[in-house]
């Protein structure tokens, strides 16, 4: 599996791994902690993970998985904590084209678009709750 | 939210096919908000909080093309009564890639150890217990000693099911691939020299009156082209071909393909 360092052109079939990451997700959902799921939706170019990469994030900034390391990571990061603040998703646009000179791994040259959708343990319920009056 | 990471959980842990679909973008009445969701599996909308029925028919049919193409994407979808335009995350859990091993030779054995570090699910398929045993396979999910056509039979293929023969002769390959033709297995490779292969070929074309499209699917000879003399690298090169079938690539296969 790719990691932070290594770069995929978009075209490049993904690897579709979601166990374990949900065992967690749970732990967290379990304590009573709001997380924020980051999904990278789509890709231009090179980046440095695939469609469907999942990195998901505590409200104490707790990283589980990764969408690619570098800074692109830490700004959906900081992103992150303000969605589970809010508690409504958002899109962000993760621009690796500039800084093509610095040394971070993450630079390939490309543009992800992560959704970060913000879950906590009552979330459905609540919906679901909010419909049937 | 519980419930469905509860069905997530269970669903890789049973190493099952399903897809989250998750609503992005919405510009609509607030009928439908980004961060809605819905787990498909086995055709059906399991829990999620998508209610909107036009959504839904619409979500389950892009489902399961994706997970035909093992691919996740973002699909905008228009929906009127939905408020329009709407853009659904498709998350593919594809289920793990079975991979069945016919016949348990030299090749078989450096075959099924990458086929592993692949994560693939493995069957291992002889008649001969001398060559199919824990031995020489540890690695392997599943070994059968029995008549390797009459095994085949039994075996649930779907189209995560990869098959290669590479049994000890045409004797024996021949029979299985008749079993197997025309079965929605993603790939069936049968190893032997061109001529060997032509021959069998003609013998279906000629006796049996198989569809040219079904004799068409087999990669025969196996693997991709890149000149391999030991059974390790052709072992190599049947997976890379499977992976290139996979994952839609393009490199040169020695059928032609």
């Amino acid at each position: 599996m790719a990691g932070p360092g290594t770069c995929h052109e978009d075209s490049a079939s993904e690897r579709q791994k979601t166990d374990s990451i949900y065992h967690q997700v749970k732990e967290f959902l379990d304590k009573g902690e709001t997380l924020a799921v980051a999904t990278i939706v789509s890709t231009k170019g090179s980046t440095p993970r695939e469609v469907g990469a999942k990195m998901v994030v505590t409200a104490w900034g707790e990283i589980v998985g990764t969408i690619g390391g570098g800074c692109g990571e830490a700004d959906v990061k900081r992103e992150a904590i303000e969605v589970i603040r809010m508690r409504k998703p958002r899109m962000v646009r993760v621009d690796l084209l500039d800084d093509i000179s610095s040394d971070s791994p993450a630079v390939c040259g490309g543009i992800m678009n992560v959704f970060i959708d913000p879950w906590w343990k009552e979330k459905n319920e609540k919906k679901t709750a909010k419909e049937r009056t | 939210m519980n419930a469905l990471v509860d069905e997530l959980i269970r669903i890789s842990e049973q190493g099952a096919a399903a897809v989250l679909a998750t609503v992005i973008e919405a510009d609509g009445n607030g009928r439908v908000e980004p961060g809605d969701k819905c787990l498909i599996r086995d055709g059906k909308a399991e829990s999620g909080t998508i209610r909107h029925e036009g959504l839904l028919r619409a979500i389950l049919r892009e489902a399961e093309s994706c997970l035909k193409e093992e691919k996740s994407k973002l699909v905008p979808l228009e929906i009127p009564d939905a408020g329009g335009k709407i853009e659904v995350f498709f998350e593919v859990m594809a289920a793990p890639p079975q991979l069945i091993v016919v016949g348990a030779g030299h090749i078989a054995v450096p075959l099924v150890k990458f086929a592993k570090i692949l994560d693939f699910h493995v069957a291992v398929l002889d008649d001969r217990m001398l060559f199919a045993n824990r031995e020489r396979f540890p690695a392997a999910d599943q070994i059968l000693v029995t008549d390797m056509a009459e095994a085949l039979k039994g075996m649930a293929i779907t189209p995560s099911t990869y098959i290669v023969l590479i049994t000890r002769g045409h004797k024996y390959d021949e029979p299985c691939l008749r079993e197997i033709m025309d079965s929605p297995a993603k790939y069936i490779g049968m190893i032997g020299s061109r001529r060997r292969i032509k021959a069998c070929f003609q013998r279906f074309r000629e006796e049996e009156k198989i569809a040219e499209e079904i004799i068409e699917r087999v990669y025969a000879p196996i693997g991709l082209d890149i000149n391999t003399e030991t059974p390790e690298e052709i072992a190599l090169s049947i997976l890379a071909e499977i992976i290139k079938v996979r994952r839609g690539g393009k490199a040169r296969s020695l059928s032609g393909k």
